[in-house]
C-alpha cells in the first residue's frame, strides 16, 4: 500500500477545507482541561476515553474474579456469602463482556479505523461522544447494584427467567444498565460502518482495506443486529416483572425456554463480536514481525464474513439440555462444527505468513503468537462441546468455563494486549520499556495456563459451574487455577505500568515505531504521536 | 471549488443515509423479537 504524498502535516490549499473551515477546527488543537475529555469529538480522545474506561473496568471485574478463586482455593473456605459469590460470578461477566472487552475493541476501532482508512475522523463525533459517556452512566448503576437491598444481580449474565426475576431492587437497574450498554454498542457499530463505508482514502477499495479494519465492518454488522434482540429481551423481563405480561412465564401461557433462545440468538454472535476483532488485530501483527505480506488476504476476509453468518445460526448449542427435537440438535451440531472451517482457514493463513518468514518476537507478536496457540485450544475444546451427546456430560460443569475462557482471554484479551502492544508508541510517541512488556506476556501465558486448564479436568470429573463450595475430590486442581489466576490479576499490573510510564515517556518512537519490522499502512505514515486532526487531505492509494 | 464542496455534500448526505437505514435496521430487530414475543404467547 503506497500513498501518493506525504500525510500528516502538509495542508494544501482545499476548497472543500476553506468552505468548512468552521467544522473542521483545524486551527487549533484540544481544548484546555476537562472540557477536552468531556466535549470530545476528536476520535483520537475518545478512542483514549474507552481504552481507560476499559482498562478500569479490566481491573473491576479482575478484582471480581479474584473473589470467585478465593473462595474456591479450598474446599469448606466461606470467604463470602453464597449469595455474594453468585453476585460475584454474574457480575465479572457482565463487566468483563460489556466493560472490558467490548469498549476496549471500541477504543482500537477509534483510533485505528480513521487512521487506517485515511479519514480525517469517525464520520459521527458527536454520537461518538455520546456512545462513549452513556458507559459510565451504565457501569456506576451496574455496580451500584451492589449497595440495594437484595444485593447485584446473582442469576448469571445470561439473566434466564425466572431466576433472575428474583433479584432483588437491583432489577430494574440491571436492566437499564444493559439498555444503555446495548445502545452505546449501536450507535458505535452505526459510526464504525459509516466510517468505512463513506470515508475511505481514494483507491481504497473494499478489498484493499487492512484486516482490521475488515473485521470491525463485519463485527459492526454483527452488532447492529444482535444487540437490539438483547435489548428486546430485555425489555420483555422488564414487562414481565413489572406490568403483569408472561412473555416468559408459563403459568400465563408464556415460554421461559423462549427467553433462553432469544438471549442466545444475541449471545453466539456476541462471542464473534469479541473475537473477530482480535483476528484483525492479530493478521495485522503476523505479516510484520514475520516480514511478508499476510497469506490468503481474501480468504481471510471470506472466513471472517462466513464466521459471522455461521454466528446468527448456532445459538441452540447452548442450550441443547432443554430438549429440542432431534433434527434441532444434528442442524445445530453440524452448524456448528462447520465454523471450524473457515477458523481453520485463518489459522492455516496465520501460519502460512510465517511459514519462511524472518520471524522477530517483540511484545505485540508474542501476545498474536500466545493467541494462535490458546485460541485454537478454545477453539477445540468448543468442538467438543459442540458434539449433543458429549455436551450432556459437559453443560454446565467446569469444562466449559475453561472453554470459553480460553476463547475469551488468550483468545480476546490477549488480541487486545497485542494490539495496545502494537499501536500504544503510535498513539503517545513513546516506546515502552520492551524487556517488562516481555516478561508481562510469559507472566501471563504461563498464568493464564495454570488458571484455565486445570478447569478442563475439573469439569470433565463432574464439577459443576457457579457453585461457592464442592467435593474434596476437586480440590487439588482448584488450588492450582487459584494459584494461576493470583498471578494472573498480579501479572497484569506490569500492563497498566507499561501503558501508564509509555504516556508519560520515554524513549521517542519513529514515526513508523517497528523500523526493523515491516509494518503496512497507512497509520505508519503518519508521525508518532499523529497530528492532532489527521488526514484532513485525505491521502490517495495507488 | 463546487464541485468539491458538492462531493462534500454528498458525502455528508450518504453519512446520513447510511447511519439512518442502519439505525432503522437495529429498531427494526428491537420491536421485531418483540413483536414475535408477542405473537407467541397469544398463540
Amino acid at each position: 500500500m503506497t500513498t501518493t504524498s506525504s500525510i500528516a502535516h502538509h495542508q494544501p490549499a482545499d476548497p472543500v477545507r476553506e468552505h468548512h473551515e468552521d467544522e473542521l477546527h483545524d486551527d487549533h488543537g484540544p481544548e484546555k482541561g476537562w472540557r477536552r475529555w468531556v466535549f470530545a469529538t476528536n476520535h483520537k480522545d475518545i478512542g483514549t476515553m474507552y481504552l481507560l474506561f476499559s482498562l478500569l473496568m479490566f481491573f473491576i471485574g479482575g478484582t471480581m474474579a479474584m473473589v470467585i478463586r478465593a473462595e474456591l482455593f479450598k474446599p469448606g473456605l466461606q470467604l463470602v456469602d453464597p449469595m455474594f459469590f453468585n453476585s460475584m460470578t454474574s457480575m465479572h461477566a457482565l463487566i468483563m463482556i460489556f466493560g472490558a472487552v467490548m469498549p476496549a475493541f471500541v477504543g482500537l476501532a477509534n483510533w485505528m479505523i480513521p487512521l487506517q482508512v485515511g479519514a480525517p475522523d469517525m464520520a459521527l463525533p458527536r454520537m461518538n461522544n455520546f456512545s462513549f459517556w452513556i458507559l459510565p452512566f451504565a457501569f456506576t448503576l451496574l455496580l451500584g447494584t451492589l449497595f440495594v437491598p437484595g444485593g447485584a444481580p446473582a442469576g448469571g449474565w445470561t439473566m434466564y427467567p425466572p431466576l433472575v426475576l428474583q433479584t432483588g431492587n437491583a432489577f430494574p437497574m440491571l436492566i437499564f444498565a444493559v439498555h444503555l450498554m446495548g445502545a452505546s454498542s449501536i450507535m458505535g457499530a452505526i459510526n464504525v460502518i459509516v466510517t468505512i463505508m463513506n470515508m475511505r482514502a481514494p483507491g481504497m477499495s473494499l478489498l484493499k482495506m487492512p484486516m482490521f479494519v475488515w473485521s470491525w465492518l463485519i463485527t459492526a454488522y454483527l452488532l447492529i443486529a444482535v444487540m437490539p434482540v438483547l435489548a428486546g429481551a430485555v425489555t420483555m423481563l422488564l414487562t414481565d416483572h413489572y406490568f403483569k405480561t408472561t412473555f416468559f412465564e408459563a403459568a400465563g401461557g408464556g415460554d421461559p425456554v423462549m427467553f433462553q433462545h432469544i438471549f442466545w440468538f444475541f449471545g453466539h454472535p456476541e462471542v464473534y463480536i469479541m473475537i473477530l476483532p482480535s483476528f484483525g488485530i492479530v493478521s495485522e501483527i503476523i505479516p510484520t514481525f514475520s516480514r511478508k505480506k499476510l497469506f490468503g488476504y481474501d480468504s481471510m476476509v471470506y472466513a471472517i464474513a462466513s464466521i459471522a453468518f455461521l454466528s446468527f445460526i448456532v445459538w441452540a448449542h447452548h442450550m441443547f439440555t432443554v430438549g429440542m427435537p432431534l433434527a434441532g440438535q444434528l442442524f445445530f451440531m453440524l452448524a456448528t462444527m462447520l465454523i471450524a472451517v473457515p477458523t481453520g482457514v485463518k489459522v492455516f493463513n496465520w501460519t502460512a505468513t510465517m511459514f519462511k518468514g524472518s520471524l522477530s518476537f517483540e511484545p505485540p507478536m508474542l501476545f498474536a503468537l500466545s493467541f494462535l496457540f490458546l485460541f485454537t485450544i478454545g477453539g477445540f475444546s468448543g468442538l467438543m462441546l459442540a458434539i449433543v451427546p458429549a455436551d450432556f456430560q459437559y453443560h454446565d460443569t467446569y469444562f466449559v468455563v475453561a472453554h470459553f475462557h480460553y476463547v475469551l482471554v488468550p483468545g480476546a484479551v490477549f488480541g487486545i494486549m497485542a494490539g495496545v502492544y502494537y499501536w500504544l508508541p503510535k498513539w503517545t510517541g513513546h516506546m515502552y520499556d520492551m524487556k517488562l512488556a516481555k516478561w508481562h506476556f510469559w507472566l501471563s501465558t504461563i498464568f493464564v495456563n495454570v488458571l484455565f486448564f486445570p478447569q478442563h479436568f475439573l469439569g470433565l470429573a463432574g464439577m459443576p459451574r457457579r457453585i461457592p463450595d464442592y467435593n474434596t475430590q476437586f480440590a487439588d486442581w482448584n488450588m492450582v487455577s487459584s494459584i494461576g489466576a493470583f498471578g494472573f490479576g498480579l501479572s497484569q499490573l506490569l500492563f497498566a505500568y507499561l501503558i501508564f510510564s509509555s504516556i508519560r515517556g520515554r524513549a521517542n518512537a519513529s514515526d513508523k515505531v517497528w523500523d526493523d519490522a515491516t509494518p503496512h499502512g497507512l497509520e505508519w505514515t503518519l508521525s508518532s504521536p499523529p497530528p492532532y486532526h489527521s488526514f484532513e487531505t485525505a491521502p490517495e492509494l495507488k | 471549488m463546487a464541485a468539491a464542496t458538492s462531493g462534500h455534500d454528498d458525502r455528508k448526505r450518504n453519512v446520513r443515509r447510511t447511519a439512518l437505514w442502519l439505525g432503522l435496521v437495529a429498531v427494526a430487530f428491537y420491536l421485531g423479537f418483540i413483536a414475535m414475543g408477542v405473537l407467541r404467547s397469544v398463540h
